[in-house]
């Protein structure tokens, strides 16, 4: 992967007073032995873009799979190894990752700190959640599962129970996808906790707690809410392995153990997890969309609040994911309201940053265009959300494509939407140098394009009956041409990414001088030089106000005069 | 400790003890671990297919639970010690909590020694051997894992390297210990008393 | 202080903090090699026991490592200060503020019409209309009775073979069920009148005497002809609006005539909870500057 040297090199002009890098060992000895945040979050970044490159390859192939009926183009094997590979790719190697990746760049740097509250055990959990997907894909080649040899788990990303009991998925494909995200998800905790640490005991002069910045109290809430929701995936996980190499009865339904069990500890973690990618991207549209706009945020306590609230609500909110599973009818009614009641502090948050939008002099540079795009396509993933939240619509459409269109709009068409806009926003920071616009503005009208014509065609065959993870179809049922649209989508935000990617590696090179703060931003990060130096600030600094850099640039008109 | 090094401003700006921060976060995720055993061990009570069931087997043991909870009071004891820099009653109440703790495990062993050779329950039996040596074994390598962590400490002190000025992350590693104990309650009244 | 560097630094001057040095952690490959030892302990679970020897080991050479790295004192490197200028400025001078005039925005009414006057115009409105409502039955149809028999009509059912005749006669049980529905439709229509006084701050007479009657008629317009079909057939919207708005209109008037009282809305929820909480509920004191903006 080319782009994975990009940001490398970039760091190392952040420290040009160590030893130059003469030899290629000694190079990457220092990114090996780094205790650096800076450097640890672009590791998680590069890392997490690799595996971007690779989990998308995968949706390719199972939508060339899917483009056209009794298609052979992948193995029924395969296509499940691909499905599930995926899902578990893009959720515990790409969006987790990545986001904290920002998180351990940025927090510091906006809370006015050297370096994250335990700088070693920031490397170790990164190492950790490297390793973890490494021995997760190193099962295409070591696994051994049903068809032999080279097999990757293959339960889907959920891997419910009981098939993936001894009896039924024989081999270790299955223990790949225990293990690997156990390793990975110790990593994750540790990270949270540092995280945790650093917000609540580093911060600079004056940095109250409702003077951080929104992203700083987002990834707060994320980290805490990560604490409660890894592990029990942890746990839930380690229970399977103890069934599968212990001869443990957990849930083994022969021994009176229950399948259900495990999909209510599934969930448990597998819907406040979507919280956990969800909202560091509200922060960073919180952190971009008042700067291209020119405005304060609006509302800040009650965007602060609002997230506190989502967080503790997607606590109890599991079990719609399971409405055909059978529950009493109090407990479908339980969980219809609790899902529905997180829409009120979302729906807050949309409108709030509608008022920051309102009035404002906007500027339409890429990072801004993909946040704008987020608004649009979040509120419409929330409208579905709410549909199906509803238990007797979810009863029609449970596992069907409707299902996957709604959650793709989530992570792709918010997540990966605004990932996309912080890397245009934060890049300059990062390396020194911006990102190419005019590849940004084909970058992201092509995936603009790409992904309504993908996804909103996926609610329509969602509607036609076409379940979830089925390998082909039969050409009498309708879906065909609308999967063909499906794929060509698809193909289309291929190329956007690539696009990107290649924005990435030229503009590095290439790219216009940022100079310290390209966008004339307020938070502390841009009070430093780009790329920052290791020790991020020559003086502690002091701020008074939520918007530091603003006080400086505006001494005659300060804004701690309007906060306290 | 801190990176930073501290300006000399005359305002106070304190911030909390990021060991401390660390730890309580540290808690707040292992107690969701331990919460998902607990509920599968609560969920499972009773659906065991065979025998033995936890009624025949399992003795109460009252003796172990007194003196894991005690070793919570001799850590706190001994907390108060190295904050007042009376190190000879530190390392004795330190030294108080190990023993304490090696009992408790000492004893764990000798009761599943009991349950394997004897009873013949083991982890693949049935539903109740499944999520008895889970909880508990998930329980006692905590117990394990915290007295390494005693014991090197107490090494430490013996060596004279564990002084005053280290109270704070003394307190730190005493509330590890204190979690311990406190779960034990709870695994102690699901297994012991609501399972029997 | 940070500040006062910064600021000499967006004058385009030197850092301050020059030729210094700044603790930072000291880079270590211990923390890689215990999380490679932790998978390496895991993997051999899948692969073979040996590896998880291997993780073992290389877990416990990770944790002395490590160990020895932070204590008895955390290794730490200093890192020369490299003078480096950053200016903290802006081109885009212009600050433009919201202006908040009186007329800024609908701010929630500090003083509103009690509930009950909205039920004693509910009473003057249901007295007043009757008239405009006879005087049709006798201009129209010469029968004070015809209006009366329509609307108690409406409350007996649907009277799909009655013929114009039978309707202008006298009932008793007409009478009575119109005497019924007349009252409890005005009182709860004043009722609901009175609710949504707050929400008609301006011109009670003009919203609350036109606006409501009008739109109250274009529902019963719509939905009548499902109602009772034969009333539908019968009744002259013209006449109907008029005697509603005589209803609006005197209720509204009567409303615009009692007293206002001043609403809870302006005061914080402690107060309006009942709690008394002193320290809630004073005003923020003054944002005086920053406390250590003084210095240097």
């Amino acid at each position: 992967m080319a782009d994975q040297t990009l940001p490398i090199a970039g760091s190392l002009e952040v420290t040009p007073q160590r030893h130059s890098p003469a030899l290629l060992p000694e190079w990457l000895h220092g990114w090996v032995v780094t205790v650096d945040h800076k450097r640890l979050g672009i590791l998680y970044v590069v890392y997490s873009i690799f595996f971007l490159l690779v989990a998308g390859a995968e949706a390719l192939a199972i939508r060339i799979q899917l483009a056209w009926p009794n298609n052979h183009f992948l193995s029924p094997e395969l296509y499940n190894e691909m499905f599930t590979m995926h899902g578990t790719t893009m959720v515990f190697l790409v969006g987790m990752p990545i986001l904290f990746g920002f998180a351990n760049y940025l927090v510091p740097l906006m809370i006015g700190a050297r370096d994250m509250a335990f700088p070693r055990l920031n490397a170790f959990s990164f190492w950790m959640t490297a390793f973890g997907g490494l021995l997760l894909y190193y099962s295409f080649i070591g696994g051994f599962g049903l068809y032999g040899m080279g097999a990757a788990p293959d339960v889907g990303w959920w891997a419910y129970a009981p098939l993936t009991a001894k009896a039924f998925s024989p081999g270790h494909a299955t223990d790949y996808w225990a293990l690997a995200l156990i390793v990975s998800g110790f990593g994750t905790l540790g990270t949270a906790i540092n995280v945790i640490a650093t917000t609540l005991s580093m911060r600079c002069r004056g940095m109250s707690l409702l003077r951080m910045p929104l992203f700083v109290w987002l990834m707060l809430v994320v980290s805490g809410l990560t604490l409660v929701t890894i592990t029990p995936l942890t746990a839930a996980q380690i229970m399977l392995t103890i069934d599968r190499y212990l001869g443990g009865h957990f849930f083994d339904t022969q021994a009176g153990g229950s399948a259900v069990v495990w999909m209510h500890f599934f969930w448990i973690f597998g819907h406040p997890e979507v919280y956990v990618l969800v909202m560091p991207v509200f922060g960073i549209a919180s952190e971009i969309i008042p700067v291209f706009s020119r405005k304060a945020i609006f509302g800040y306590p009650a965007m602060v609040a609002a997230s506190v609230a989502i967080a503790f609500v997607s606590l109890g909110v599991w079990a719609h994911h399971m409405f055909t599973v059978g529950m009493t009818s109090v407990g479908n009614a339980f969980f219809v309201l609790s899902t529905m009641l997180v829409g009120i502090p979302t729906g807050i948050k949309i409108f709030n940053w509608v008022a920051t939008i309102w009035g404002g002099k906007i500027r339409f540079a890429t990072p801004m265009l993909f946040c704008l795009a987020f608004l649009f396509q979040f509120l419409i993933a929330g409208l579905t959300g709410i549909m199906l939240s509803v238990a007797p619509w979810n009863w029609q459409l449970h596992n069907s494509y409707f299902v996957i269109a709604h959650f793709h709009y989530v992570l792709v068409g918010a997540i990966v939407f605004n990932i996309f806009a912080a890397i245009y926003y934060w890049y300059p920071k990062v390396t020194g140098r911006m990102l190419s616009e005019t590849l940004g503005k084909w970058h992201f009208w092509l995936f603009l394009i790409g992904f309504h014509v993908t996804f909103d065609t996926m609610h329509f065959v969602g509607f036609m009956g076409m379940p979830r993870s089925i390998y082909t179809y039969e050409p009498d049922r309708g879906w065909n041409h609308l999967n063909f649209i499906i794929s060509i989508g698809g193909m289309i935000q291929g190329i956007a990414v690539l696009l990107f990617a290649w924005n990435l590696v030229q503009s590095y090179f290439r790219g216009k001088k940022a100079g310290n703060d390209p966008w004339d931003a307020w938070t502390l990060e841009w009070s430093t030089p780009s790329p920052p130096p290791a020790y991020n600030f020559a003086t502690d600094p002091v701020v008074h106000s939520r918007r530091p850099l603003w006080d400086l640039k505006h001494p005659e008109d300060p804004d701690w005069k309007y906060e306290a | 400790m801190s990176a930073i090094p501290v300006s000399p401003v005359a305002e106070p700006w304190r911030l909390p003890s990021r060991g401390r921060v660390a730890m309580l976060a540290l808690i707040a995720g292992e107690s969701a671990i331990f919460t998902i055993f607990v509920v599968a061990y609560v969920f499972y009570i009773g659906k065991s297919l065979t025998g033995p069931t936890p009624l025949e087997v399992l003795a109460i043991p009252w003796f172990n639970t007194i003196c894991l909870l005690s070793s919570s009071v001799t850590i706190l004891l001994a907390e108060r010690q190295i904050e007042r820099g009376k190190m000879r009653g530190f390392t004795m109440w330190w030294a108080l909590t190990i023993a304490l703790g090696t009992i408790f495990i000492g004893d764990t062993a000798v009761e599943w020694h009991k349950l394997i050779y004897i009873d013949g329950l083991t982890i693949r039996t049935n539903l109740f051997g499944t999520t008895f040596y889970s909880l508990v074994g998930l329980h006692a390598t905590h117990v394990v894992v915290g007295l390494i962590g005693l014991s090197l400490i107490l090494i430490f002190t013996l060596t004279g390297h564990v002084k005053e000025q280290h109270s704070e992350r003394i307190q730190v590693f005493a509330l590890y210990w204190h979690f311990v104990d406190a779960v034990w309650v709870v695994v102690f009244t699901v297994v012991y008393i609501v399972g029997r | 202080m940070a500040e006062t560097a910064q600021q000499r630094e967006s004058q385009g001057g030197v850092v301050a903090a020059h030729g210094e040095t700044i603790h930072l952690p000291a880079p270590t490959a211990w923390p890689i090699v215990l999380a490679f030892g932790c998978t390496m302990a895991a993997a051999g679970l899948v692969t073979n026991l040996w590896v998880t020897a291997f993780g073992a080991a290389l877990m416990l050479a990770g944790c002395v490592g490590w160990f020895r790295q932070v204590l008895p004192h955390e290794a730490h490197e200093e890192l020369p200060v490299v003078a480096q200028a950053v200016t903290i400025t802006t081109t885009r001078r212009l600050v433009r503020h919201i202006e908040i005039g009186a007329e800024h925005r609908a701010h929630l009414p500090v003083e509103t019409y009690p509930i009950t006057s909205g039920i004693k115009g509910g009473i003057a409105g249901g007295i007043a209309m009757i008239f405009p409502a006879l005087a049709y039955g006798l201009i129209a149809q010469h029968s004070i009775w015809y209006p009366v028999n329509l609307l108690g009509g409406a409350g007996v059912g649907p009277s799909a073979h009655i013929t114009t005749a039978e309707i202008a006669t006298f009932h008793w049980s007409w009478l009575v069920v119109a005497i019924v529905i007349h009252s409890v439709t005005c009182l709860l229509v004043g009722l609901l009148y009175g609710a949504m006084l707050p929400m008609l701050p301006r011109r009670p007479v003009l919203l609350g005497g036109i606006l409501a009657p009008l739109l109250w008629t274009g529902l019963l317009h719509s939905t009548m002809g499902i109602i009772n079909p034969a009333l539908d057939a019968r009744i002259q919207w013209g006449w109907f609006v008029v005697s509603q708005v005589t209803f609006g209109v005197v209720a509204g008037l009567v409303v615009a005539r009692e007293g206002k009282i001043r609403t809870s809305r302006g005061l914080p929820f402690f107060a309006r909870m009942g709690i008394e909480a002193p320290g809630l509920m004073e005003s923020h004191p003054d944002a005086g500057p920053p406390v250590d903006k003084e210095k240097h």
